[in-house]
């Protein structure tokens, strides 16, 4: 998928694409390219890039990078694939019903759902809220049960 | 017997909701109110406007059933009636008179069944059935004067083989006549002559379909044709005054409007005419100054085109106006939102970056984006700085792994802090 949607691998890229992206939502699809879920979310993200695009930026960071790792470590990412959302360089919360509010795990059954989340992140941040609340029922939530520090 | 029934299904069901869901044609909705929805206000006004809408396509097929018309098939297609009681269209196939089928249905027996069914399950009130339907009396009346009419028509021709200018014309008129009634504007065709759309065709339908109910008013009762003609030819002199008025601003027409008066007998149509085709035509003649600008033929551009280039000027400037308020208004963005600061900061190094001012401003390789913990309770920046920290610890570590280390696990503030919560 790395030819549809702008991969990065080097941390000074993640770094200028979340300084550059102004006044949008910045997806960031932290995951394999060889993973099955990752290629469903991939396809999702790459078929909702254009509908979002005038609100949103989509992009895919490649985990297995050698300087993402910081990144990996920094946002607290153990599975696989992840997606953080940042708006003006800061980063948005969302709260799906799990308990890790920080990021998306998992894919998203509709492409519909995609895009009804990244609307809630961007209602949100426009009103100066930090965190928002997920707009899916818990149905259609990926659910995953978090480790704390591999316990 | 209806009552018993009736009476039968209050017992069953004391309790409204409980009844089945029906489905209302006339509010085209689903309810299980049983009988009780009919009297409700909702159903009443929807059924009083369908009521209302369905006199009025009725009230243009009555003038029919009082003096039967001839239609010719073309425009038989254009008239067609949705009965709602039937729930089916009445399509004029088949017949020569002008709404014959709809009036053949509105009188069956069929028919006035379905509407006294329709009244009593909606509660329009049965004894207006007889406004929705063609009485039997009034149907055969109707029936007599389609035959009187159809032999009056078998006559006209057999009289028209004579070369009777005068009558020859008459005929050719009442046709046409016939046709404007329908209301189609699209009558090029007329007894096989092609006639080319004259530019005021528009009154000419407009005033024909006024005559048949001013004669039907006038209560004519004698079909003789060419007194009819007289009549209608007054009352089509008086309507054409009023029309050509407000459609007309060509000088010429007032010329004709200052011949008609208003004389009985068919002469004064015909005396003007002079074209070969049958109908009356009148010739506008060209002013001068028209003929100076140019026509389609010679190929000018239309004045639509002339003025509007004056006005496009005009509007241009106030477009542009109104199209930068629009961008203005909605360009200013919130400035609570998330991480605005940043962004008005952000914004303003690309601009200068973008004018040629290299800014290098290169960011430290260790920045990292403002970032909310997963198991944080404090502010980010202390998420990013316990990260920060961390680090750096792990590098101290790292790079004393050679040296002797106490065996101490290493415990990171973070774990102790949420140890100890």
């Amino acid at each position: 998928m790395e030819y549809l949607l702008p991969t990065l691998r080097e941390k000074r890229e993640v770094d200028s694409l979340i300084r550059d992206t102004i006044d949008k939502v910045l997806v960031l699809r932290f995951g394999l390219s060889s993973d099955s879920v990752c290629l469903q979310l991939d396809d999702v993200l790459y078929k909702s890039a254009k509908d979002v695009s005038r609100f949103a930026t989509v992009a895919l960071v490649d985990v297995d990078s050698p300087e993402i790792q910081v990144y990996l470590k920094y946002f607290d990412i153990t599975f696989v694939p992840s997606t953080i959302f940042f708006f003006n360089a800061h980063h948005m919360k969302m709260d799906s019903g799990s308990a890790d509010h920080t990021k998306w795990i998992g894919t998203f059954q509709k492409k519909q759902d995609f895009v009804d989340v990244v609307e809630a992140i961007y209602r949100g941040a426009m009103k100066g809220k930090l965190i928002v609340s997920c707009p899916l029922p818990p149905e259609r939530i990926p659910k995953f049960e978090l480790l704390y520090k591999n316990v | 017997m209806n009552h018993e029934i009736m009476k039968k299904k209050k017992k069953k069901n004391d309790n409204g909701e409980e009844q089945q869901f029906e489905f209302c044609e006339v509010c085209k909705l689903n309810h299980n109110q049983g009988r009780r929805h009919i009297y409700f206000p909702a159903h009443k006004s929807s059924l009083s406007a369908l009521l209302t809408r369905l006199q009025s396509k009725l009230s243009d097929v009555k003038p029919f059933l009082k003096t039967p018309m001839l239609l010719p098939a073309e425009h038989a297609q254009q008239n067609r009636l949705w009965c709602v009681f039937c729930n089916r269209d009445v399509i004029e196939l088949d017949t020569p008179f002008a709404c014959g089928k709809a009036i053949e249905h509105l009188a069956s027996g069929e028919h006035y069944k379905r509407v006294k069914g329709f009244l009593w399950k909606h509660g329009g009130g049965t004894h207006r059935a007889d406004s929705f339907r063609v009485v039997e009396g009034d149907f055969k009346k109707w029936e007599k004067k389609c035959k009187a009419m159809k032999t009056e028509a078998a006559k006209a021709e057999a009289v028209g083989a004579s070369n009777n200018i005068h009558n020859e014309l008459n005929a050719d008129y009442l046709n046409s006549f016939h046709e404007n009634n329908t209301n189609s504007l699209d009558f090029n065709i007329t007894n096989g002559v092609v006639v080319p759309l004259q530019s005021y065709t528009n009154e000419k339908v407009q005033v024909s379909c006024s005559v048949p109910y001013s004669a039907s008013e006038a209560g004519s009762t004698s079909y003789d044709m060419r007194g009819r003609m007289q009549m209608v030819d007054a009352q089509c002199l008086k309507n054409s005054t009023g029309f050509m008025d407000n459609h007309l601003s060509s000088s010429s027409h007032v010329d004709y409007l200052s011949n008609g008066s208003v004389q009985p007998g068919v002469k004064v149509f015909h005396g003007d005419s002079r074209s070969l085709n049958s109908m009356n035509l009148q010739k506008i003649s060209y002013s001068s100054k028209e003929a100076i600008g140019g026509n389609v033929h010679t190929g000018a551009t239309p004045p639509w085109f002339n003025s509007a280039e004056e006005n496009e000027i005009m509007q241009k400037p106030e477009l542009s106006n109104f199209v930068n308020s629009k961008a203005g208004k909605s360009s200013k963005l919130n400035p609570k939102r998330v991480g605005a600061a940043w962004a008005e900061r952000r914004k303003l190094e690309l601009e200068l970056e973008r004018r040629g001012e290299v800014i290098t401003k290169d960011y430290d390789a260790n920045w990292l984006p403002n970032f909310g913990g997963v198991w944080q309770s404090g502010t980010r920046r202390k998420s990013r700085k316990e990260f920060q920290v961390e680090n750096k610890k792990s590098l101290e570590f790292d790079s004393q792994s050679e040296s002797f280390v106490p065996l101490q696990p290493y415990i990171s503030k973070r774990m102790r802090r949420d140890k100890s919560e």
